[in-house]
């Protein structure tokens, strides 16, 4: 998510507006704007006042030097929740719209300087967290539930359901399991279902920059055999699958990113084969709004390729246009929406709705 | 009495501003009908009183505000004593602050346009100055903070649009109108938490806000019998029926329990 929310914390929408500045702004360093718009609640250190001593609310304020907290969201949300308000990201309206206050600018610098309150350049900055594709696996590690829903658009009937959970730890880590389930035509045996192959993986963050725009990660997964072979939801036998991911910004709001992994199957007399995995995503994430704080729309196309490690093997190519977009004010809920339509006839097409919970960003119900 | 009047008031929603405006046109009518157009105008003036011994000639400890934890504010402030001014009476017991307005009789619009003349709402020495402001729909209201610290306007309206925006410098000001009529509008600093403030926005031209002395006048009213209320930010809400005569002052007085 390129553009998302941020900040647990307090603010108001204003509108239609003259505002005199005066020249007190106009010469001050990105400390001084900082002392005189956010000190006050925020502290001097950024670590934020003890609620209810000097300021006169109740609501925690958040920890700037709290790396956990202040990395993971990109400029944009920091910024429009300065310039707007908290309401504009569903926060609460204790924190004030400074956008007549100081300009872009000078909020860029104040952003620049909240920065160095986390003096750990291991957290990759949330910049660096692009859009998640319907299928691919990205290199920023997350906070995030994903329910996505795949239904065969022809040929023999699917629905069949994943759901993954992900974690952060440290800086740079993060574990996930996905559990699928779902049912699908079986020739005579009309729909039978069950669960799929339960998966575990790591992923780890080995390089990033934020200057460069880009992030390279590691990981791996395991593929237990839980899943119902009978009902096409499993390949009986356990499943060793080490991947790299690779994220790359480009012209600011766009984005390409790589995915390369194989799959070695700890039994092959099941017929399952070493395989490669790789794919690529671009897109472009453009948001609502005069000062683009409204809904994000993310337009990506993913390209989709598989191919045995053996001797005349068929290489299997697949294409899935789909748009990813935000459901809530606060942005931590998206919805993502395409079509999986692979290039040879042997295979069917299949549509796919993925839900997207950032559950680090509030509850589920929270912010819309 | 102050209970029951905040009950009433609360039951006048925006949709209830139409049957008090329809309410105020009929009134108009029946006033119009026995009266030529050229009518002279009359007037209200008045005083509004609280009992109980709330002044701020001899103010409880309580009453005094500790900016001790603020640093621009008890330096701003050092050397005098600031009190909270929620309740401003005189040593007769004459309430300030208190919004007196015609709130049935008059059609929306009596009285003229708004003026396009902006009024002030200043943060001075962490105060607000003046503590009520009462306006006309869409007149300019200029915010501005007079003081070297931050303060926040937190403006907290039912008919109008919530808004919190940050004045960290000092000499910024920032331009709103408000579009509804609406009484009671809470303005605070969440800063300084003793920073409290009300508007009043009105769609006609016949309020007022009484002075240090307790004192108001509400002038250039048709004549007619109109329903009077007193509004104060602590004390409530009272009401009185007034008839103004063609060319003549009604007088009327309005006092507040202070508990």
């Amino acid at each position: 998510m390129l553009i998302r929310t941020a900040i647990g914390i307090l603010w108001a929408v204003c509108a239609g507006i003259v505002v005199d500045v005066g020249e007190a702004g106009a010469q001050m360093t990105a400390r001084e704007l900082y002392e005189a718009g956010c000190s006050s609640c925020h502290g001097s250190d950024g670590a934020g006042v003890e609620s209810g001593t000097s300021v006169a609310f109740t609501i925690p304020v958040p920890d700037f030097t709290d790396c956990t907290f202040a990395s993971r969201e990109p400029d944009a949300d920091w910024i429009a929740v300065a310039h707007a308000g908290g309401p504009v990201r569903a926060f609460d309206a204790t924190m004030p719209a400074f956008g007549e206050a100081f300009s872009v600018e000078q909020l860029q610098a104040i952003m620049d300087y909240i920065r160095t309150f986390c003096g750990n350049d291991a957290w990759p900055r949330g910049e660096l967290n692009l859009p998640r594709a319907l299928v691919t696996e990205k290199a920023y590690p997350e906070d995030e539930a994903v329910t996505t829903v795949t239904v065969a658009a022809e040929g023999p009937g699917s629905v069949v359901n994943e759901i993954v959970y992900e974690k952060r730890f440290g800086p740079r880590n993060q574990i996930e399991i996905a559990v699928p389930f779902g049912v699908a035509e079986t020739g005579t045996d009309g729909w039978s279902g069950g669960f799929g192959d339960i998966s575990l993986g790591l992923k780890r963050a080995m390089w990033h920059s934020y200057e460069r725009g880009s992030i390279f990660s590691l990981g791996g997964e395991i593929v237990l055999p839980t899943g119902r072979e009978s009902a096409g939801l499993g390949r009986g036998t356990t499943v060793f699958e080490p991947f790299a991911a690779f994220g790359q910004i480009v012209g600011g709001d766009g984005f390409i990113q790589l995915f390369g992994a194989v799959e070695i199957p700890a039994n092959k007399d099941t017929g399952a084969e070493t395989e490669g995995i790789w794919s690529a995503v671009v897109g472009w994430t453009f948001a609502q709004g005069e000062l683009g704080f409204g809904r994000v729309w993310t337009p990506m196309v993913e390209v989709l390729v598989a191919r045995a490690f053996e001797d005349g093997a068929s290489t299997a190519w697949d294409v899935v246009p789909q748009v990813q977009v935000s459901l809530n004010t606060r942005q931590h809920v998206l919805l993502n929406a395409g079509v999986r339509v692979p290039t040879d006839s042997a295979r069917h097409t299949t549509v796919i709705v993925y839900i997207l919970w950032d559950w680090f960003d509030g509850g589920l119900f929270d912010g819309w | 009495m102050g209970g029951s009047m905040t009950m009433r008031r609360a039951k006048r929603g925006s949709a209830a501003g139409m049957m008090t405006a329809l309410a105020g046109v009929a009134a108009m009518a029946v006033l119009w009908a026995g009266t030529s157009k050229a009518a002279p105008t009359g007037s209200i003036r008045g005083v509004v009183g609280v009992t109980g011994g709330v002044t701020v000639t001899s103010p409880p400890a309580a009453q005094r505000i500790d900016m001790s934890g603020d640093r621009y504010c008890s330096e701003a402030t050092a050397g005098r004593t600031v009190l909270d001014r929620a309740v401003v009476a005189d040593a007769q017991g004459r309430l300030a602050n208190v919004v007196v307005y015609v709130r049935e009789g008059s059609a929306a619009g009596g009285g003229g346009a708004a003026s396009a003349e902006p009024v002030v709402l200043d943060q001075l020495d962490c105060e607000y100055t003046p503590r009520v402001l009462a306006v006309r729909v869409d007149q300019p209201v200029i915010i501005r903070n007079s003081d070297a610290t931050l303060h926040n306007v937190h403006v907290r309206a039912t008919n109008n649009r919530e808004f919190n925006i940050g004045q960290p410098m000092k000499g910024i000001e920032s331009r709103r109108t408000f579009g509804a009529a609406e009484v009671g509008i809470n303005v605070t600093c969440d800063i300084h938490g003793w920073m409290e403030g009300a508007i009043a926005v009105f769609d006609h031209a016949y309020f007022a806000v009484s002075g240090d002395d307790g004192s108001f006048s509400i002038d250039a009213l048709p004549p007619g019998t109109y329903v009077l209320e007193a509004w104060h930010e602590t004390l409530g809400v009272q009401e009185q029926s007034v008839t103004v005569p063609a060319g003549g002052t009604a007088e009327v007085s309005f006092t507040f329990a202070g508990g």
